[in-house]
């Protein structure tokens, strides 16, 4: 048998426009990801007690089990109690709770390692609060979290094949429904690989850039 | 309420004795399968990552050639190796049960994350380090297993905590091709009648139970092993 890729080629627009969904759907989930993590990250900074315990138990409890096993929970158990959600839904909720979990986790680190003498600082020059988050907190912040988040966003990336079991028609989907036509199954799957190293290895340069030009950090991502 | 309820009137018929033993095979499966492929993963990436090292490997495109195959793996999703591995086995010809295809899967992309890890527990130990065992005559290999590796094994372990884990997750994709372990054994009690509520809300608790274990030996590995060889008492120890 004989690796043939000229039949396989023809799929490759089909497979970009795949490539663009799954970062799509990486990019909300993990705006909306953010968003869950900043509120987690505060509550589990500054929150009190039982709060903290509660976002707490949220983190374990979606870092702790796989995010496949969460969707096939909301995709098929939620509907037993009317509420139904489409592949495309089930699959964005999915990841969004679980990444906000991560970001959570990983915006408290940040969260933590500015140091008190800072906002002191801060306090002592007459600093309003404004002035203090715009020019003290908010860049230090940054500075530690950016190359986590990035890498974090990557892994999303790669994270979004599995929307492909819920008939979501992003670039692995494509990749099976290819292969069940034309059974060349070494080629499509060894494009699709390429074609996700090619993703993630732009992703990982925009970000590298991105992030020394707007906030000098220089980290590699992933 | 209506949750509460439905799980109540459905637990006597779900829990009985042949679903426990058909879920219990599932959890072993899934724990065979994560532990066997992160042990040989983990030699695997120990050897490439001390490869890497310049110097010992003399030939550069070698090296490259690791370098870009643990990149590439690392850039790939699981879903995708796993097809890949599927798929190639099936072209060798080789007629391999599901258990080897899915360790193998397991195996290729746990030594692609340790062999980063590894390689980032070496640099991080200070290279002085292998000038003066060379100063001392001590040959590389020796400077290795006797200098190198017990300063940089406080560095590796834990990632390789957070790296076991989230393999174990990642077995869940494996339930795609067809081999039996908890996901695939709650979608087939859930497609035989059982509601979705108690089949996968039972494996939920069943992943989540077992990799919290593992994340807690890890802990206490490196509660024993980094913070004690630091010097560092219990208490003071992060966490």
């Amino acid at each position: 048998m004989t690796l043939q890729y000229g039949q396989v080629l023809r799929y490759l627009p089909d497979f970009l426009i795949g490539a663009a969904i799954s970062l799509v759907i990486a990019l909300v989930a993990f705006a909306l990801g953010l968003l869950i993590g900043l509120v987690g990250a505060s509550v589990m900074t500054y929150g009190p007690r039982m709060a903290r315990w509660g976002v707490r138990a949220y983190v374990s409890f979606f870092t702790n089990t796989p995010q496949l096993v969460q969707i096939f929970f909301l995709f098929f158990a939620l509907p037993e109690f009317g509420i139904l959600l489409s592949p495309v839904q089930a699959v964005l909720i999915g990841m969004t709770l679980n990444a906000g979990a991560y970001l959570t986790e990983i915006q408290r680190a940040g969260f933590q390692s500015l140091p008190q003498a800072e906002i002191d600082a801060a306090e002592t020059l007459g600093f309003t609060r404004v002035q203090t988050v715009r020019h003290v907190i908010a860049p230090h912040i940054i500075k530690a979290l950016y190359p986590s988040l990035s890498n974090q966003y990557i892994i999303m990336t790669l994270g979004t094949s599995m929307a492909a079991i819920f008939g979501v028609e992003e670039l692995t989907a494509r990749a099976l429904n290819a292969n069940a036509i034309s059974f060349r199954s070494i080629e499509i799957f060894s494009l699709t690989a390429l074609i996700y190293i090619g993703l993630t290895i732009i992703a990982s340069a925009i970000l590298y850039t991105f992030g020394r030009l707007a906030f000098r950090v220089k980290a590699r991502a992933f | 309420m209506t949750a509460i309820q439905q799980f109540l009137a459905e637990a006597p018929r779900f829990y009985t004795y042949w679903n426990m033993v058909f879920l219990g095979q599932a959890a072993l499966n899934t724990i065979l399968v994560s532990l066997i492929g992160c042990l040989i993963g983990y030699l695997i990436g120990f050897v490439v990552a001390t490869l890497r090292l310049a110097a010992i490997m003399p030939v550069a495109p070698v090296r490259g050639l690791l370098i870009t195959l643990v990149e590439a793996i690392r850039r790939i999703p699981f879903l995708v190796l796993l097809m890949c591995v599927f798929f190639g086995f099936q072209l060798s010809g080789a007629n391999q049960s599901l258990f080897v295809i899915a360790v193998t899967a397991v195996a290729l992309r746990m030594s692609a994350l340790a062999a980063e890890n590894i390689r980032a527990g070496y640099e991080a130990v200070h290279q002085r380090q292998w000038e003066a065992a060379a100063a001392l005559n001590i040959p590389p290999i020796q400077a290795l297993f006797r200098i190198i590796l017990p300063q940089a094994w406080r560095i590796i372990l834990p990632p390789s905590t957070i790296h076991t884990v989230s393999m174990i997750k990642e077995t869940s994709l494996v339930s795609q091709i067809g081999f039996l372990e908890l996901t695939f054994a709650a979608r087939a009690l859930n497609q035989r009648g059982f509601s979705a509520l108690i089949c996968f809300g039972t494996i939920l608790v069943a992943y989540f139970v077992i990799s919290w274990s593992f994340a807690q030996v890890g802990r206490r590995l490196e509660r024993k092993l980094v913070h004690e060889a630091r010097g560092v008492r219990r208490e003071a120890g992060p966490r």
